[in-house]
C-alpha cells in the first residue's frame, strides 16, 4: 500500500514521514494537544463543537456525528462505552487502513476526544481480522499511548480515565454494521440486532455505546484545533470538511485521494486518477463502495457529496470509486456483486437470506446465456422485497447495486438473453 | 393501559407490551385480527428475522414488525394494506425459494403455516426456476425427533426453545446466509425432557416427532381437548382421535397450568389409552383362576364377598385404596361406598423425578382430587394388610404394589376380597378375587384435580372398544347390592355420561 | 479439558479476559489464540474454551461457523488467499487465482498434499488500488502478476 495519498490533506498531510506513526514523531506536529484542550472543556461543548462542524460519519451511512454523540445518556448510572468500527470491508474502500497504518495517534486522539465527550470510560476498536498489519501498528500506539500516560487512569493528566481495547474481527462483512459489531464484539455471531433498543440506550454489553468509523474519529482533532468554521470552509455546506477517496478499477492511477467532499466525480476519475488506462473510454462508476448503485458515464458531472449523489440515485457511501472501461461486462460485475451479499449475509431475515441467494443465481444463469424474458423483471421485483424490511441495512445495499445495473445498463442484460451467451468478449475474465 | 386501533377496531392494551403480545394478551391474535408470524412465539424470547408481521403504524415511514413494536396510546395500526400484502407476499415466496416440494410426504402436511400462509398471503406461482438448497433430510436429531434440514426456514423457535425452556441448549444455527444450517454437535443430541415441543413450535415439517411419523394425515384427526394424566400438573392437552382411536396428545395453550408445553412422557402417555395391556373384560376368580363373568355375577360375587368379610371380622377389616388416576366422580362415589361400610381409605400416590418446569413430583392427575375427596396415607392401611388385620380390600388401580409401598401382591395373597377396578393388568390380579375393567380419563366425562387444587374437566375422546366401566358405575352398584342408602338402582352399562 | 490448549495459550486468555466487562467478549480473541496453535480449532480446544468462558461448547462451534477466519477442520501450514471481489477482478484476479491453481495443482479452498498451502479467494481485503493482490496468512502481497504470484507461493515452507 503507498504510504500516503496522492492528494492529502489536513489527515494525511504528514503520512509520507514514517516518523509520524510514533508517539514522538505526533506529538512534534502537535499531536494530542487538541485532545488536552478538549479534556479541559465540558464534555457538552464538545458534542456542540461537532454538531456545528457539521461532521457527517465517514463509514458510508453519512449520519451526522454530533448529534449521534448527543443520543448518550448524560447521567446513565452505568458505564458507557466508545466503539471504534475500524472494520472496513466495504470493497473498493481502503482509506480507513491507511489511516490506521500511517496515523494511528492521530485515530487514538480522536477516540479520546470523543470518549471523553460521551464519558465514556473505554473505547474497543474493532478491526477487520484481515487487517493484521494495521492491528500491530494501531496496538504498537495505544502501547505508546498508556506508556505515556496518554490513556489509562488519568488521561494527559486530566484526571479522566480512560482505556482503549483493540479486538480483531474474524472475517465477517456484517461485523462492519453497528449492531452486528457489538455482537461480534460481545463475542457471538455477528448477527446485527433488532432495534429499538438503539445503541446509545443498549449497545456494547449493554451499555450505552456509540459507534463511529476510523475516519470519522481522524476529523476530530483538527475540528478541535482549528474550529467548526474552518471545517465548514472545506467541502460543502451540507457535506463539509475530507474524506479519502478510493479509486480503484481500470484507472491509469489507481489510489486515495484526500478531497473536500463534493469535488466532481469527473474531476477524481480524470484529473486526479489519470482517467481510463489504455486510452478505452469510462462505462461505468460505481461512486461510493460497492453497495452504492453504479452511475453510468454521462453522469460523472456529479459532485461527490450526499446531497448531490442521492438526485443520482446514490450515495456517497465509503468513497471507493470503481471505475469500469467500456469493454466491461455489466452482468460480469453484477455476478461478483450478488456472490459477495449472498456470501455476506448474516442469514436472519427471510429477504435478505433467500433474496441475495436468488439474485446472485439468477445472474450467474444469465451470464451463462441462459436467461429468460422475465428474469429482468424477477430481479427488480426481488430486489424491491429487499428494500427497506430487515432488521438492517445489508438487504438494502444487496439490492441497490441490482437497481442500478437494471438502470443504467439494462442493454447489457439483454444481449445476454437476446444472443444466449455473454457477448463481451474482452470483458475482465469472471 | 393504552388504546390503540387496529383495522380501525379499539383495543385497550397493557403497557410495555409489542403488538402482537398485546393482541395475544386479548386472545384476539389470528382470530379477529390476523398478523401471520414465524418466528415469534408467546412463550420464547423475541427474534424478529422472519419478517413476515410487518404491519403499517401511521408515524412510521417504513412498514414495522408487530413483534418487536412497543404499543404506544393512540397508535393506529393496519394489518390490510396494499404495502402489507406486498410485504407479506415477499416474504412468502422468498421462503418457498428454497423450500422442498415435499408436501406428499410431510407430516405437517395439513397443520403447516408454511402451506397456510403460502395460501393466504402468498403469491399463486412460484417464479423461481434455480436448483434448490440442498442439505439433511431425515435426521436422526436425538431419540424423539427426525430434522429435515431442507424444510427449515429458520425461524430459530426451536434454538430459542431449547436455549430457553428445558435450558438444554443442543441447538444452534451454524454458517450463515443462505447456507445457514440448524443442527446438533455431533456428539450431543437433542434429547431433554420437552424435546418434543420443538415438533410443535415448528411453523413447518423440519422438526417432526419420530412417535407420530407417517402414522396418519392430521386432517383425519379430530382434536379433542383433554387433560394429560401423567402428573399432578394436568397440562392442557389436545387428543388427536381417528378411528375411535388416539393418535396423539399435543399441547393446548393454558398459561396457567402449561403454557403451551408438555414433557416427552407425558406427551406420551397418550399410549396407556389403547396399550395391548388393558383390562378389556370382568373376571372373578373361580377353581381355575380368574375367568371371564358378567358384570351382575361379578357383581354379585364381590358383594358377597365383603359382606362375609364385614360379617366375620367387622367393618374395620374392609378397606378401600383410592386411585389417584381416578376421577373425582369415581371417587366421591368410593368414598360414600365406604362410609356405608364404615370402613377407612387411602390414596398411595406414586412419585417420579420432577423438575421446575411442568413435571410435578406426584405421578398422577388426581391425586389432590383423592385427598379432598378425604383419602390420605396408605400407612395405617398398609399396616393393617400386612398385620392381617385388613382382611378385604376393594382396589382402584395398582399403585399399592409401588416399593414405597406394599412392594408386591404377596401380602394380600391372605385376604379374603380383594375387588380390583383397574384400567391396566398387572401383578395385583393374582391376588384379586374379582376384576372390573375401568376407562381412562380419555374415555368417559369427569374431574381431575391438579396439583395447584384447579378442577379440569376431561370429555370422552374415544369409546372402548372392549368392555370398560366408569368406577364410580360400578362402585354405586356394588354400593346397592350391598344394601347401603343412597345407592339406589345400579345404572345400565358403560355410561359415558358420569354421575354428578 | 483444559489442557487442551497450552499454559502459554491459557495466560493470554486470561489477560483478554481482563479487558472485559463481561468474559464473552474475549471470545474472539481467545479463539484467534487457540487457532494460532495448531492452525485450527478441534473439539477438545473448542470444550476447553466452552469450560473456560462457562458456556456450551455448541455456541462456540457456532460461532467459528459463521467467521471466515476460524476452522474447524485441518489447515495447510500457510493460507494464500486471493481477493476476487469486483475492483481485483477488474484488473485480473480471477485469472491470478487460475494460476495458482494450476501452479499449486489445487482448486481455491483445497490443501496441497503435502501440507503446505492452502489456497482459497476471499472478498476485498482493502488493497484495491493495489490490484490483484492476495493475503499470505497475516501479510498483504499486492499488484501482482501471476509470476509474482508464483514466487511468493513458491518460498513458503
Amino acid at each position: 500500500m503507498q504510504s500516503a495519498p496522492w492528494v492529502t490533506n489536513y489527515l494525511t498531510e504528514h503520512f509520507a514521514d514514517d516518523a509520524f506513526r510514533t508517539l514522538d514523531g505526533y506529538r512534534a506536529r502537535g499531536g494530542y494537544e487538541a485532545a488536552r484542550g478538549a479534556l479541559g472543556r465540558a464534555p457538552a461543548e464538545l458534542v456542540e463543537l461537532v454538531k456545528n462542524a457539521g461532521l457527517q460519519g465517514r463509514g458510508g451511512a453519512g449520519f451526522g456525528t454530533g448529534l449521534k454523540w448527543s443520543f448518550m445518556p448524560a447521567d446513565a448510572g452505568k458505564p458507557k462505552y466508545l466503539v471504534c468500527n475500524a472494520d472496513e470491508s466495504e470493497p473498493g474502500s481502503f482509506k480507513d487502513r491507511l489511516l490506521m497504518e500511517r496515523g494511528p495517534h492521530q485515530l487514538l486522539e480522536g477516540l479520546l476526544i470523543g470518549a471523553f465527550a460521551i464519558g465514556a470510560e473505554k473505547t474497543f476498536v474493532y478491526i477487520r481480522g484481515e487487517y493484521a498489519e494495521a492491528a500491530r501498528v494501531l496496538q504498537g500506539a495505544i502501547d505508546e499511548a498508556y506508556a505515556a500516560g496518554i490513556l489509562g487512569a488519568s488521561a494527559l493528566g486530566s484526571g479522566f480515565r480512560h482505556d482503549v481495547v483493540l479486538q480483531r474481527g474474524a472475517g465477517a462483512y456484517i461485523c462492519g454494521e453497528e449492531t452486528g459489531l457489538l455482537e461480534s464484539l460481545e463475542g457471538k455471531k455477528g448477527q446485527p440486532r433488532k432495534k429499538p433498543p438503539f445503541p446509545a440506550q443498549y449497545g456494547a454489553f449493554g451499555m450505552p455505546t456509540t459507534v463511529n468509523n476510523v475516519e470519522t474519529f481522524c476529523h476530530v482533532p483538527h475540528i478541535l484545533r482549528r474550529g467548526a468554521e474552518w471545517f465548514r470552509s472545506i467541502g460543502t455546506e451540507k457535506s463539509p470538511g475530507t474524506t479519502l477517496f478510493g479509486v480503484s478499477g481500470h484507472v491509469v492511477r489507481p489510489g486515495l485521494y484526500e478531497l473536500p467532499l463534493g469535488t466532481p466525480l469527473s474531476e477524481i476519475v480524470f484529473d486526479h486518477a489519470g482517467g481510463v488506462r489504455s486510452g478505452k473510454r469510462v462505462k461505468g462508476v460505481i461512486p461510493g463502495g460497492m453497495s452504492m448503485p453504479i452511475l453510468p458515464a454521462d453522469q460523472l458531472d456529479v459532485r461527490m457529496a450526499n446531497e448531490f449523489l442521492r438526485e443520482r440515485k446514490t450515495m456517497l457511501g465509503t468513497g471507493g470509486i470503481m471505475v469500469m472501461d467500456e469493454d466491461t461486462c455489466m452482468v460480469r460485475a453484477g455476478c461478483i456483486i450478488t456472490y459477495f451479499f449472498r456470501d455476506e449475509s448474516c442469514g436472519q431475515c427471510t429477504q435478505c437470506r433467500e433474496g441475495t441467494g436468488w439474485l446472485h443465481k439468477i445472474f450467474q444463469r444469465i451470464e451463462r446465456g441462459e436467461g429468460r424474458e422475465d428474469d429482468l423483471a424477477v430481479l427488480e421485483d426481488v430486489a424491491a422485497k429487499m428494500e427497506g424490511q430487515t432488521i438492517c441495512a445489508f438487504a438494502d445495499a444487496a439490492a441497490w447495486p441490482v437497481q442500478g445495473l437494471l438502470r443504467h445498463f439494462r442493454s447489457d442484460f439483454e444481449l445476454h438473453l437476446r444472443e444466449r451467451k455473454c457477448p463481451f468478449a474482452h470483458s475482465f475474465e469472471l | 393501559m393504552a388504546k390503540i386501533s387496529v383495522d380501525g377496531v379499539e383495543y385497550e392494551v397493557s403497557e410495555g407490551r409489542t403488538i402482537l403480545q398485546a393482541l395475544d394478551d386479548l386472545g384476539v391474535l389470528m382470530g379477529q385480527v390476523e398478523i401471520p408470524h414465524y418466528c415469534w412465539h408467546p412463550k420464547l424470547s423475541i427474534d424478529g428475522s422472519c419478517r413476515l408481521c410487518q404491519v403499517e403504524i401511521e408515524g412510521f415511514p417504513k412498514l414495522q414488525i408487530a413483534c418487536n413494536t412497543t404499543v404506544k396510546d393512540g397508535m393506529v395500526i393496519r394489518t390490510q394494506t396494499e404495502r402489507v400484502k406486498k410485504a407479506r407476499e415477499g416474504v412468502m415466496e422468498l421462503l418457498l425459494v428454497n423450500h422442498p416440494l415435499d408436501c406428499p410426504i410431510c407430516d405437517q402436511a395439513g397443520e403447516c403455516k408454511l402451506q397456510d400462509y403460502a395460501f393466504e398471503y402468498g403469491v399463486a406461482h412460484a417464479r423461481t426456476r434455480e436448483p434448490r438448497r440442498a442439505a439433511a433430510k431425515r435426521v436422526d436429531l436425538g431419540p424423539t425427533i427426525v430434522f429435515d434440514q431442507e424444510r427449515c426456514i429458520l425461524c430459530r423457535r426451536c434454538v430459542r426453545f431449547c436455549r430457553e425452556v428445558p435450558k438444554t441448549g443442543e441447538l444452534a444455527v451454524f454458517a450463515r446466509g443462505d447456507r445457514s444450517l440448524i443442527d446438533t454437535l455431533p456428539d450431543q443430541p437433542l434429547e431433554n425432557d420437552y424435546s418434543m415441543n420443538v415438533a410443535d413450535i415448528c411453523p413447518v415439517g423440519a422438526l417432526t416427532t419420530k412417535d407420530f411419523r407417517f402414522k396418519i394425515r392430521v386432517w383425519f384427526l379430530n382434536d379433542v381437548p383433554g387433560v394429560c394424566t401423567g402428573c399432578s400438573n394436568g397440562c392442557n392437552v389436545y387428543l388427536g382421535v381417528a378411528n375411535n382411536k388416539v393418535y396423539r396428545y399435543v399441547p393446548r395453550r393454558n398459561d396457567a397450568v402449561n403454557e403451551t408445553w408438555l414433557c416427552d412422557e407425558g406427551r406420551l402417555s397418550y399410549k396407556a389409552i389403547g396399550a395391548p395391556d388393558r383390562i378389556k373384560e370382568t373376571a372373578l376368580r373361580g377353581a381355575h383362576g380368574l375367568a371371564a363373568a358378567t358384570r351382575g355375577a361379578a357383581l354379585a360375587h364381590a358383594a358377597a364377598l365383603l359382606k362375609r368379610a364385614v360379617d366375620a371380622h367387622g367393618p374395620g377389616a374392609v378397606a378401600g385404596v383410592a386411585s389417584a388416576h381416578a376421577c373425582n366422580e369415581d371417587l366421591e362415589v368410593l368414598k360414600r361406598l365406604l362410609d356405608g361400610l364404615g370402613a377407612q381409605g387411602c390414596v398411595p400416590v406414586p412419585t417420579w423425578r420432577a423438575d421446575d418446569l411442568l413435571r410435578k413430583p406426584e405421578q398422577a392427575a388426581n391425586a389432590a382430587g383423592a385427598r379432598a375427596l378425604g383419602f390420605g396415607d396408605p400407612a395405617p392401611i398398609l399396616a393393617g394388610i400386612r398385620s392381617g388385620a385388613v382382611k378385604a380390600l376393594v382396589v382402584l388401580g395398582h399403585d399399592l404394589l409401588l416399593p414405597a409401598f406394599l412392594g408386591g401382591a404377596e401380602p394380600l395373597a391372605g385376604l379374603e376380597a380383594v375387588i380390583l377396578l383397574d384400567t391396566h393388568h398387572s401383578e395385583l390380579e393374582r391376588a384379586a378375587h374379582v376384576v372390573f375393567p375401568a376407562r381412562h380419563p380419555a374415555e368417559r366425562a369427569g374431574t381431575l384435580t391438579n396439583h395447584a387444587g384447579l378442577a379440569q374437566r376431561v370429555e370422552p375422546a374415544v369409546e372402548p372398544a372392549f368392555e370398560a366401566y366408569c368406577e364410580g358405575e360400578i362402585l354405586a352398584a356394588l354400593g346397592a347390592a350391598l344394601g347401603l342408602t343412597g345407592f339406589g338402582v345400579a345404572p345400565a352399562a358403560g355410561a359415558g355420561r358420569a354421575v354428578a | 479439558m483444559v489442557d487442551a490448549l497450552s499454559a502459554e495459550t491459557r495466560a493470554k486468555i486470561d489477560a483478554e479476559i481482563a479487558k472485559y466487562p463481561k468474559r464473552r467478549g474475549a471470545l474472539l480473541p481467545a479463539l484467534h489464540l487457540a487457532q494460532a496453535e495448531e492452525g485450527w480449532l478441534p473439539p477438545a480446544k473448542v470444550r476447553a474454551l466452552a469450560e473456560i468462558f462457562e458456556i456450551h461448547p455448541i455456541e462456540i462451534q457456532e460461532v467459528i461457523s459463521f467467521y471466515n477466519m476460524f476452522y474447524d477442520r485441518p489447515q495447510g501450514r500457510h493460507h494464500v488467499h486471493v481477493c476476487t471481489n469486483l475492483p481485483c477482478s477488474l484488473r485480473g484476479a480471477r485469472g491470478l487465482l487460475r494460476a495458482l491453481e494450476r501452479h499449486l495443482g489445487v482448486r481455491a479452498g483445497e490443501t496441497t498434499p503435502d501440507g503446505r498451502v492452502t489456497l482459497g479467494h476471499e472478498e476485498c481485503l482493502g488493497a484495491c488500488a493495489y490490484a490483484p493482490m492476495l493475503r499470505v496468512d497475516d501479510r498483504y502481497c499486492e499488484a501482482l502478476d501471476a509470476d509474482a504470484a508464483k514466487e511468493i507461493v513458491d518460498r513458503l515452507e
